[in-house]
């Protein structure tokens, strides 16, 4: 298996902001694999998020990438409110590295994020930001997303928060 | 809009709220959510006036465990002393007035002002003036209490702990009077009680704490700001989506021969519930065996039917398939901030345990599939207050006709008092259950004017 460079991962990332702010999505849901985790976890306390999934509270929490398609569909379907109109979003990708976790057929990436977006209605700015864990590993010739983990550092919400601001 | 500053005017606060039995109208006039006159009377005399809810006793099960929250306006510091008795303090240093504890939950013996550095115990005593000794204090200054302002009145019901302001008001059991057998009906989900799963949210929406209220007991927006939600669990169920996450079918409430309904209580408290005609969803539903036995099959129906309650003003518990703890913090008139918690019984398996993580974030979350639709709807409906030329809400009426002011067949298997009941088939979906909180925040607020409070 070809070695993945940082620039081949920072070109990904690059891509999956670029998918999301254009809401193109089904090329950025293709950037996961079927059987990718996605999760945001919540926080516990001032300094600590939660650990567990599987016994304490997320944000979103996805073993697949099932989870996502239900929140597409939800945006396409026109029926919730508060995915229409959606927020003009514009998502900035910094600080790349990669990881010291063992990724089978990947690498580990960390990274820093800033979404800056506009909502239409009360025609008001908001800024999210944090920092994401990526597994990214090697696929049909092209290189996937495994596992998605998102800290969202600013989490008291502005009344929602949905996969196209994070 | 009414100009309540000057003096105190019960015939202005009257003409807020239209409220006539005899007939069925029942109107409230939409200055109650759009002027800031009017909501800084009701935090005095509303949030300040009355019990709010203030956290579980499990929050701070040790001594010395502490946890920092808001009455109203008020910082309040909540702490378990060395005895293990649980107390509510005002947030504030007695010297200059910082707060003295910072975090939003922690265990500590003291806490330490970090600007002149007095120190209050956990039972808020003062335990130490920095410097006192050749610091020339006059003897009155000596005399004085230093320790933390307590809160008037503190009590719990089942580690609900509650707090009010006011001393002026009856005893916490009273002031709940029925709604402590839905609180029973939650904590006795298992033999251990129910705690709080790790990790919070808190979101904000720019809309009055009164859309909250009402939206908790409101099942006529249902299937009209939620057709996402249940169109996916459609979806999941034919197999359109490979999201295998099985969550409550709102649909099956549709079923012939499935009630539902609402209960008001003193005190402006009220319930909405639903039969649940597919129980096995609910996490909960693996005890069903070992709850009918100890509480019986009556009461466990009850646990696995839908049921959100409302203690007003601040509290709601909202049980569809899991089971959401809901704090509410007006910050302004056209503001408000959540904080939400998972609830569960103590010692359910794992599995269930997952399952019901994944229902409430799906659900509930505010980064979940239908919170955000709600609070979209709130802010859509402040934006709409500003029609100043439109006063009257035309959103309380649904139901009138079948409303019953003694117990109906569900209040008294129950065996509740109720100030007022309905139930029927899915498409009653009434609105005299926003009634009570609105006739309890006119009697508080004439209450607390009648003080000279205004």
């Amino acid at each position: 298996m070809n070695p993945i460079h940082l620039n081949d991962v920072t070109n990904l990332l690059h891509q999956e902001a670029h998918y999301l702010d254009t809401q193109q999505w089904d090329p950025w849901l293709n950037l996961f694999l079927e059987e990718a985790e996605y999760w945001v976890p919540a926080w516990k306390s001032e300094h600590e998020t939660t650990s567990n999934p599987k016994a304490e509270l997320s944000l979103i929490y996805y073993a697949t990438r099932a989870g996502l398609e239900d929140r597409v569909w939800r945006v396409r379907s026109g029926r919730s409110v508060a995915s229409k109109p959606l927020p003009r979003t514009q998502h900035n990708v910094n600080n790349v590295m990669l990881g010291n976790e063992t990724v089978i057929d990947g690498v580990q990436v960390l990274c820093n994020w800033t979404v800056h977006q506009f909502r239409t209605k009360p025609q008001e700015a908001e800024v999210l930001f944090g920092r994401c864990e990526y597994d990214i590993v090697h696929h049909d010739n092209s290189l996937r997303i495994q596992r998605k983990k998102v800290i969202l550092l600013n989490d008291y919400l502005p009344a929602m928060l949905d996969f196209y601001s994070l | 809009m009414f100009d309540l500053k000057d003096d105190v005017n019960f015939s202005e606060l009257n003409q807020l709220i239209v409220d006539r039995p005899e007939t069925g109208e029942f109107s409230v006039h939409r200055d109650l959510f759009r002027d800031p006159e009017i909501f800084e009377l009701e935090m005095k005399h509303v949030f300040e006036g009355t019990w709010v809810f203030i956290g579980l006793a499990s929050q701070i099960a040790k001594p010395h465990d502490y946890l920092t929250t808001w009455i109203g306006r008020q910082p309040i510091l909540v702490m378990r002393d060395a005895s293990g008795k649980a107390g509510a303090f005002l947030n504030t240093c007695r010297h200059r007035g910082a707060v003295v504890s910072h975090l939003m939950h922690g265990n500590a013996k003291y806490h330490v002002c970090s600007y002149h550095g007095w120190a209050y115990d956990s039972a808020g005593r003062n335990v130490d003036i920095k410097d006192q000794k050749d610091a020339g204090y006059p003897e009155a200054f000596e005399k004085q209490d230093h320790g933390l302002m307590p809160v008037a009145r503190f009590a719990e019901y089942r580690g609900f702990m509650f707090a009010s302001l006011n001393a002026d008001v009856p005893d916490l059991e009273t002031h709940l009077g029925a709604t402590k057998t839905f609180l029973d009906l939650i904590v006795d989900q298992s033999p251990q009680g129910i705690e709080l799963i790790p990790g919070s949210s808190s979101y904000t929406f720019k809309a009055n704490w009164k859309l909250q209220i009402e939206n908790c007991l409101d099942v006529y927006h249902l299937t009209s700001t939620h057709p996402s939600f249940m169109k996916i669990v459609e979806r999941r169920n034919s197999g359109d989506s490979k999201h295998a996450l099985k969550a409550l079918d709102f649909e099956a409430y549709r079923l012939p021969g499935v009630e539902r309904g609402s209960f008001t209580f003193a005190n402006g408290h009220a319930a909405v519930w639903g039969a649940n005609p597919k129980p096995d969803v609910r996490p909960l539903f693996e005890r069903v065996d070992e709850l009918t036995q100890r509480v019986g099959q009556m009461r466990a129906k009850w646990m696995l039917s839908m049921r959100n309650l409302t203690l007003y003003p601040n509290v709601q518990f909202a049980e569809n398939a899991s089971l959401q703890l809901r704090i509410i913090r007006p910050i302004s008139v056209n503001k408000t901030e959540m904080k939400i918690y998972c609830m569960a019984p103590v010692g359910e398996s794992a599995q269930a345990r997952e399952h019901r993580l994944r229902q409430y974030e799906d659900f509930f979350n505010a980064t979940g599939l239908a919170t955000p639709d709600d609070t979209t709807a709130y802010e859509d409906c402040q934006t709409g207050y500003q029609a100043y030329n439109v006063d009257w809400q035309q959103g309380y009426e649904r139901g009138s006709n079948q409303l019953q002011f003694s117990a109906n067949a569900y209040a008294k298997e129950l065996g509740i008092e109720v100030e007022s009941c309905i139930a029927g088939p899915f498409d009653i979906q009434d609105e005299t259950v926003f009634r009570a909180g609105y006739r309890e925040w006119l009697a508080l607020m004439k209450r607390g004017m009648a003080k000279g409070g205004a």
